[in-house]
């Protein structure tokens, strides 16, 4: 379980996308525990707009999942952690 | 609002401007920038709407590649087809646009939604959005913005979010980046509608429309909407095909030809000699009407190759003859048209596509007059260009064809088909703008068929009120020495 690697980018410091960071590391804390090594990169676009370029993100917070294959995405602020665990193709530990 | 105590001083402000015709940016289609007194809005977005398959992606792309070849860097957003494809459709239209974007001078910035992303929790933003446009335009320094397909958009949410709002905030920012913005939208489940893009982007709305009258299509276009600017309020006809978008502000024509003294020779010496020893006028509109099997297209012929002659280059379209059968049929009457065609001066066109509807017919002949600039233009039967289900429109169009090659100081020779039955009595009925007017008819006599010829009317020039006998002969069009009246018997 070291492979997971999360990128979740955010246009500015929202409310949303603040909600989507709380949201995010909540799912994968109760999924994996504290112990989980997962690499969890918070973007904010604004800043590396290229990046938003090339993963063509269209709308904000979305979280990808970069690495076990496939590549998922999950768009919103997370609030349904049953979705976003479907969403991102993650079983529970 | 805030908005509402600027407004007027606002619109007053624009529309001096307009007046100036100093804040539009060109679409490179001639028709439209003309109808919109000179292009879109600056630093404005307009909307441009649309079903499937009525023209939007052309026009964006023609708008975004114009912007391209003046040198203006500029930015294309696509919600719907794939960057490869628009370069492909432009390429189709005529625009090498792989070249400019290679060149680094244009952007096409792929929006497409990604169908196998999920949603999860009602808010959603498009900053994301924003940023990606936003940072194009400022890599490229380009103020020129295309957005295709905006209701695509509308596939990647769920509904009840907070699209509308998001919305908003697009259109707003768009006026702040102060880009000349060219956003279409479909007519997707009622997409602008439904999100008030028209009053958003109050500063102009264009409407695309297609409409199938007896199984023939015609594309129209309308401004609905021109915020401090005048603008055409009717519907007017384009045609869009690979040589891309063609509108013709057909209504918008004055009369700006100077007249000329100036005369051609028609060809035919007899003729000439009617009309006092020389042709019509330079510049002017002559008709030959006359029933099948009177020679008309020989007269026209006859004329064109004298024009050639004489140094004019002349446009022949034929409406029923193709290129060869034309020719075939010219030297029958020792009419070597061939000739004229090798030294350059004569080109010939045919258009039998029967199936065309006639608003894309004229479209066509208007496109090839201001394509060629030629000096002589021949119609061969212009008849063919009425409609045959309601001639009054039929009659409108091809009034507003003379007015054209009047305005472009070309000389037009029309002839036109009378029916048998119709007793000689012209149907096409556009006399008021016909300057010279040859009828020809069939008449039997002590057993023998012949050929008569009149001169109805002939503006500026003394007309024979003759009735004189013509003969089409193995070395061309003769008519009868005026001795030989065919009045009284």
């Amino acid at each position: 379980m070291s492979e997971l690697v999360l990128r979740l980018y955010i246009a500015g410091r929202t409310p949303a996308a603040e909600r989507a960071i709380r949201n995010l590391e909540r799912i994968i804390r109760e999924a994996y525990g504290d112990d989980a090594s997962c690499d969890l990169e918070v973007i904010d676009i604004l800043e590396r707009p290229q990046l938003a370029e090339d993963e063509r993100i269209l709308a904000t917070p979305v979280v990808i999942k970069k690495l076990p294959p496939p590549v998922r995405r999950v768009v919103g602020d997370l609030s349904e952690r049953e979705k976003v665990l479907i969403g991102l193709d993650l079983k529970e530990g | 609002m805030a908005q509402g105590s600027t407004s007027a001083s606002e619109r007053a402000r624009r529309s001096s401007a307009a007046r100036r015709g100093a804040q539009t940016a060109a679409t490179g289609i001639q028709g439209l920038d003309f109808i919109l007194d000179g292009g879109l809005p600056e630093g404005q977005p307009t909307l441009l709407r649309g079903g499937p398959g009525a023209g939007k992606t052309a026009i964006a792309l023609t708008f975004f590649c114009h912007g391209l070849e003046q040198g203006e860097p500029s930015v294309l957003a696509t919600f719907d087809e794939s960057p490869e494809a628009l370069t492909r459709h432009a390429h189709a239209l005529g625009f090498p646009l792989d070249e400019h974007l290679a060149a680094g001078r244009g952007r096409i910035l792929d929006m497409r939604p990604d169908r196998s992303e999920l949603v999860s929790g009602g808010e959603v933003e498009l900053t994301a959005l924003l940023a990606r446009i936003g940072y194009a335009l400022d890599a490229l320094g380009a103020r020129r913005l295309v957005v295709d397909a905006i209701d695509g958009m509308d596939e990647s949410f769920a509904p009840g979010n907070s699209l509308r709002a998001e919305l908003t905030r697009v259109f707003d920012w768009i006026r702040e980046r102060d880009a000349t913005t060219l956003i279409t939208s479909g007519e997707h489940s009622g997409f602008s509608e439904r999100f008030g893009l028209e009053d958003y982007i109050a500063d102009c709305v264009i409407l695309l429309r297609q409409e199938v009258r007896y199984r023939r299509m015609t594309r129209l276009l309308r401004i609905l909407k021109r915020r401090g600017g005048g603008h055409g309020t009717n519907e007017f006809p384009f045609l869009l095909d690979h040589e891309g978008v063609f509108l013709s502000p057909i209504t918008g024509t004055r009369l700006e030809a100077r007249p000329s003294s100036e005369r051609h020779t028609t060809g035919v010496d007899g003729l000439d000699a009617m009309l006092g020893g020389g042709g019509p006028y330079r510049g002017s509109a002559v008709m030959v009407s006359g029933q099948s099997g009177t020679g008309k297209t020989s007269f026209a012929a006859a004329f064109a190759a004298a024009a050639c002659r004489a140094g004019d280059s002349v446009l022949y379209l034929s409406f029923e003859e193709a290129t060869e059968e034309l020719l075939r049929n010219q030297r029958s009457v020792g009419l070597d048209l061939a000739s004229c065609i090798d030294s350059g001066r004569l080109v010939l066109e045919p258009l039998l596509a029967v199936e065309l509807g006639w608003e894309e017919h004229l479209l066509r002949v208007m496109r090839s007059v201001q394509g060629q600039t030629p000096g002589v233009v021949v119609l061969d039967p212009a008849s063919a260009l009425g409609d045959p289900h309601d001639d009054r429109q039929g009659k409108e169009m091809l009034l507003r064809l003379f007015y054209m090659l009047k305005r472009e100081g070309v000389t037009v020779l029309a002839t036109e088909l009378l029916p048998d039955y119709s007793d000689g009595v012209s149907n096409m009925d556009v006399s008021s703008i016909i300057d010279v007017w040859i009828k020809l008819r069939r008449d039997e006599r002590d057993g023998r068929l012949c050929r008569l010829l009149n001169v109805v009317k002939a503006r500026g020039l003394p007309t024979s009120d003759r009735v004189l006998e013509y003969y089409l002969s193995g070395d061309g069009v003769h008519v009868a020495n005026g001795a030989e009246t065919g009045g009284a018997s």
